[in-house]
């Protein structure tokens, strides 16, 4: 019953898509107020329909509904509670419906915060949104319902969910990293219907300004999520694999970053405005294309659904259409913006088309890495692979520049800017960091590299800079009227700042050893002796296996004690290499249970990964950067202009 | 017309070249390869036998008779279902039958290795209950074998003729109509 009901709600939440995409069209077309104001009612219909449909997937999960396919595929009656829950998104059809969920989600937050944009402008970008929710809601109802039926012949018990989602990352990831997705059709919308309009001034650029950081925010703390999941639970402790679903997700990233640093040059100073809007539609397009990436099976990939050629052959289409589209748009209309501002060459305008410049050169990278295979074997040239050390390259070659820019802009004025001015100081800290870094190295690791040096380096640079701009700005107003998105700015460099000292140290120093251990056994790594106490049986809900008892000393004091643990997961027969982790800021201690040997023994690979932590924690920090420019109060104000509208 | 729009149109039509090449990935067919396969040797191998690793298999020990070479593990449900007919075809048409063993979980990469012991034990559980077909089973832990095969999961089935050629290749379960259809005139022709 519960199901039916929620298929119901799929296909009102539908009606209302097609509504929503119709009726302000009419309405924009004969200037008809009344039909223009039915756009955010509409878009709550949207919202509150897929709140049902969704609820009632999550209902038939908690439930153990086996006559529901999606459940039956995807859990078991001993999943614990909270995996069933996730397991009502882990799937292909599942995960789809909470991208609804946001999308709809995401436009009627749009419908309730937008009621200071002039009457035409909101219409637009809640009609632009609907017609994006119709793609989307046609896609799940015809190829990809999640509420399909088993019946009449329903089995007692499910398959499960794939071990390796059944973790708590996997919980928090996949709605965070939609979030952002989702979240970048925001600023698209705004983009689309400034098209529309033909008005592109500042205005737009100050709309779309905290949507844009708000879904940056999201996407960030996913993708950060992701790589910690990844470390946590895959178990050969690596962080980041250049896989094409992370690629997926790490390109409109990118782009999106380079669109919260272009907006805020269109917002201040109005030039870069078609670029501006090309960059919203890109960053948008790029989720769409990543979704197409994962769900279609063009590309293979550990992330990859399962795969159905009708789906892919749908999305294909969508993406035609939406991107197509939105392209032809910016074809016809942006070839007739004409940019204002005027800067020089050595201005703050200057620095941000740099860092616009290598942002989208690294999507580039990325693009092109994730790619070419296809392309390759497109063209008849037979299969290649890109792997990491393509990327790594690529990306230390394009670190240098972009981060040393990084440091020195926010220091550069608006328009123009004494060169000259920029000699003495940038010497000084280029020389301290050179000198800080070495010294740090040296004494902590001995064994100075290259990469390491570089990472810490530039995490010297941006820091000792950042802290020179914070200075600077303090010293003129007091620490209150320091705007948010200001702060925003300093919080997400400094995040930069520690991924990349965490990424250069880590990948330099970094030790590991694989093992065979009895009990009772030691084994000595990077100064920590890891000994093996016991091995013990463990029980969980839905799986058994084996626990190592390990301790792990340092000079003779005791430093972490340590469950490595080796599951067996009876109904979908999969072994899982539970890690165990000691974290910590400067380092992590890592322990993976390999297999028993046939003489008893067993085989332990033991990780020491110094700063690894820092990846994350740079991460969280940008995140924290999206929520800090919607803090900003120029953005709060408006419900101050509410009140003053209804006033007077 | 103005110049601009040269510009403007950029991303357009990086867009539409872009488009077309994932449109033609979404079609193109994985089993091409079989037909490159097909009328070929067997890829040379040297891989341990499943029961006793000290066993060697190798091409050679593959020539001189027909086989029917079954890529298999006891994780693949379609596997279960395909034993009990594969059984009979041994019994009832003296159809030479190697199994290809793989394990699903085995990923050194991510830390993760095959239990030998317990896969064993796994498989006289299951070909007891379910049925023998196999003279015997060649392990290919590292899947290179399948990978040269142009494997894409299991079951899957290769004749292989006496002088060592593929003649055919079928995925998914052979079952009565499979094997009528397909496989069996294939079968016929080669002995």
């Amino acid at each position: 019953m519960i199901p039916e009901l929620g298929n119901f709600a799929l296909y009102i939440a539908f009606s209302f898509s097609l509504l929503l995409s119709v009726f302000p069209l009419i309405g924009l077309a004969k200037d008809n107020r009344r039909l223009m104001e039915l756009a955010p009612n509409l878009t709550l219909g949207l919202f509150a329909f897929t709140l049902i449909a969704f609820l009632s997937l999550v209902y038939a999960f908690l439930t153990d509904d086996f006559t529901v396919l999606n459940v039956a595929q995807n859990s078991n009656t001993a999943l614990p509670t909270h995996f069933k829950f996730a397991a009502s998104f882990g799937s292909h059809e599942g995960s789809f419906l909470l991208w609804l969920l946001m999308q709809s989600g995401w436009a009627f937050a749009v419908a309730v915060w937008s009621k200071t944009l002039p009457a035409e402008m909101r219409t637009r970008v809640l009609m632009v949104l609907g017609w994006i929710c119709v793609g989307f809601y046609a896609y799940i109802i015809t190829v990809s319902n999640p509420f399909d039926r088993t019946l009449p012949y329903f089995p007692v018990d499910g398959k499960d969910l794939n071990p390796l989602l059944q973790d708590i990352g996997m919980i928090i990831h996949p709605p965070l990293l939609y979030m952002g997705y989702v979240g970048l059709s925001v600023c698209f919308a705004f983009a689309i219907a400034a098209l529309l309009s033909g008005n592109l001034d500042s205005t737009w650029a100050k709309w779309s300004r905290p949507w844009t950081a708000a879904a940056w925010g999201f996407l960030t703390l996913g993708i950060t999520i992701g790589s910690w999941w990844a470390y946590a639970e895959l178990g050969w402790g690596g962080w980041w694999f250049w896989d094409p679903v992370e690629n997926a997700s790490f390109m409109p990233w990118l782009v999106a970053t380079a669109l919260l640093h272009s907006l805020a040059v269109s917002e201040k100073r109005n030039a870069f405005k078609s670029w501006t809007v090309f960059l919203a539609i890109a960053a948008f397009s790029l989720s769409l294309l990543g979704t197409f990436l994962v769900r279609s099976g063009v590309i293979v990939s550990v992330h990859a659904f399962a795969t159905d050629p009708a789906r892919g052959v749908f999305i294909l289409i969508l993406l035609a259409i939406v991107i197509g589209g939105s392209l032809l748009l910016y074809m016809l209309r942006a070839s007739n913006i004409q940019s204002v501002g005027k800067f020089k060459m050595f201005s703050r305008e200057a620095m941000l088309w740099g860092n616009n410049v290598f942002l989208v050169a690294a999507t580039l990278i990325v693009l092109l890495g994730t790619l070419l295979p296809l392309v390759h074997k497109e063209l008849g040239l037979g299969t290649i692979s890109i792997g990491e050390p393509f990327f790594n390259q690529m990306f230390a070659i394009i670190i240098l520049p972009f981060a040393m820019m990084l440091g020195v802009s926010p220091l550069v004025r608006w328009k123009q800017d004494k060169l000259n001015k920029f000699v003495k100081q940038p010497l000084i800290i280029v020389l301290a960091s050179f000198v800080i870094a070495y010294a740090w190295i040296y004494l902590e690791f001995g064994d100075v590299k290259g990469a390491a040096l570089l990472g810490v380096f530039l995490f010297n640079w941006i820091v000792l800079f950042t802290a020179v701009e914070l200075k600077q700005t303090l010293a003129k107003v007091s620490f209150t009227k320091v705007p948010m998105s200001h702060f925003a700015m300093v919080v997400g460099h400094i995040g930069l700042a520690f991924v990349i000292a965490g990424v250069g140290l880590t990948s330099q120093y970094s030790t590991q050893r694989d093992v065979k251990m009895n009990i009772g056994d030691s084994a000595d790594l990077d100064g920590y002796t890891f000994t093996f106490n016991k091995i013990r049986n463990i029980d969980g809900p839905n799986y058994e296996g084996w626990a190592a008892d390990m301790t792990i000393y340092q000079g003779g004091q005791l430093e972490a004690n340590l469950l490595a643990e080796k599951r067996y997961y009876p109904v979908q027969r999969n072994t899982m290499t539970e890690a165990a982790i000691d974290d910590g800021f400067f380092r992590d201690l890592y322990v993976s249970l390999g297999e028993r040997l046939p003489d008893g023994a067993w085989a332990l690979r033991v990780y020491v990964k110094p700063y690894v932590r820092w990846i994350w924690i740079g991460g969280i920090l940008i995140s924290l950067a999206g929520l800090f420019v919607i803090m900003d109060k120029r953005y709060r104000n408006r419900n101050k202009s509410v009140t003053e509208g209804a006033l007077a | 017309m103005n110049k601009k729009i040269l510009v403007t149109a950029t991303p357009l039509l990086f867009f539409i070249v872009l488009l077309m090449f994932l449109l033609k990935g979404l079609f193109s067919d994985p089993k091409e390869r079989d037909s490159a396969l097909i009328g070929k040797s067997m890829p040379s191998f040297e891989l341990p036998d499943l029961m006793n690793e000290k066993v060697i298999h190798s091409e050679t020990t593959l020539k001189g008779e027909a086989v029917l070479l079954n890529v298999w593990g006891t994780w693949c449900i379609t596997c279960k279902y395909e034993l009990p007919y594969l059984t009979k075809l041994r019994q009832e048409y003296d159809v030479k039958i190697v199994g290809l063993y793989y394990d699903q979980n085995h990923a050194p990469e991510f830390g993760q290795y095959a239990d030998i012991p317990s896969i064993r034990v796994e498989v006289v559980d299951m070909t007891n209950r379910l049925g023998n077909p196999y003279l015997y089973n060649i392990l290919d832990l590292d899947r290179t074998l399948s990978l040269n095969l142009g494997v894409t999961g299991a079951p899957e089935t290769f004749l292989i003729d006496k002088n060592g050629i593929v003649r055919a290749h079928h995925m998914g379960d052979v079952n009565e109509r499979v094997w009528r259809d397909k496989l069996a005139p294939i079968w016929n022709e080669m002995n």
